[in-house]
């Protein structure tokens, strides 16, 4: 096996990119809604917004790092590749909710 | 990496303009438009946390911008906002048309052309119905 070469497609994160587009399309959509004309409670837009925030991050991510396995990185590069995307998802994920967190208290 | 880089954009490459046809595009300015919108996601998270949690310091301008309208504050963030909107419309249309074709929906020479054309429209529609219903509001809350 060499070091070089396409990196094997993971079925499971391909058919979650696909779930994750279209309810974002529909989360975004709520999303753009609310903060335009909505009038939700606070538990309502903290559940939005926890959703919106793993949607894109995983779709985010995920979408980066097909990008750059696309350059032939090679198998430590798609280990390291994926280590820091989900450290770096971690660290975001912890920052939404931070952000959120007026209104998951109830603000 | 440099040869890469020549095979892929030098005469008959993959990404030369001149071979490129509109599903090749529509592949460039899905990656492109992705990475862009990974980076306004993170930048729109630290703006709105800044604003709910602190609610002072340079950022609160930044939310400021956001809440009023254009003709009054900051054009700059207004006009990133409109382009951010526009991006989004196009990858959100444009990954429809990926799953369709994932699917075995609209895939044909003549098709598949008619699919991007409509979706486009599909976005330009849906991003003038933001524009024009949403912006507004927003400096009257």
């Amino acid at each position: 096996m060499s070091a070089r070469g396409p990196a094997p497609t993971n079925v499971w994160l391909w058919l979650f990119q696909r779930i994750t587009a279209v309810l974002l399309i529909i989360v975004l959509g709520l999303h753009l809604w609310l903060a335009n004309f909505g009038q939700a409670s606070a538990s309502l837009r903290a559940m939005l917004g926890l959703i919106l925030l793993g949607l894109a991050l995983f779709h985010g991510l995920n979408g980066v790092r097909t990008v750059i396995l696309d350059f032939d990185v090679g198998v430590q590069g798609r280990k390291l590749t994926t280590v820091m995307l989900l450290l770096l998802g971690a660290a975001s994920l912890l920052f939404g909710v931070h952000g959120l967190w007026p209104l998951i208290v109830g603000g | 990496m440099t040869r890469r880089i020549a095979r892929l954009f030098g005469r008959g490459g993959d990404l030369n303009p001149k071979n490129m046809r509109l599903g090749v595009w529509a592949w460039l300015i899905q990656r492109i438009s992705g990475l862009v919108l990974v980076l306004f996601m993170i930048a729109h998270v630290i703006a709105i946390s800044q604003a709910n949690l602190a609610l002072t310091g340079p950022l609160f301008t930044m939310f400021n911008g956001l809440r009023n309208p254009f003709w009054a504050v900051d054009r700059t963030v207004l006009a990133i906002d409109i382009l951010m909107l526009g991006i989004i419309a196009f990858h959100g249309v444009n990954g429809i048309r990926i799953v369709m074709f994932d699917v075995g929906i609209g895939v044909g020479l003549r098709s598949h052309k008619i699919v991007f054309w409509s979706l486009v429209a599909v976005a330009i529609v849906a991003s003038a119905l933001v524009i024009f219903y949403g912006l507004p509001l927003l400096g009257g809350t």
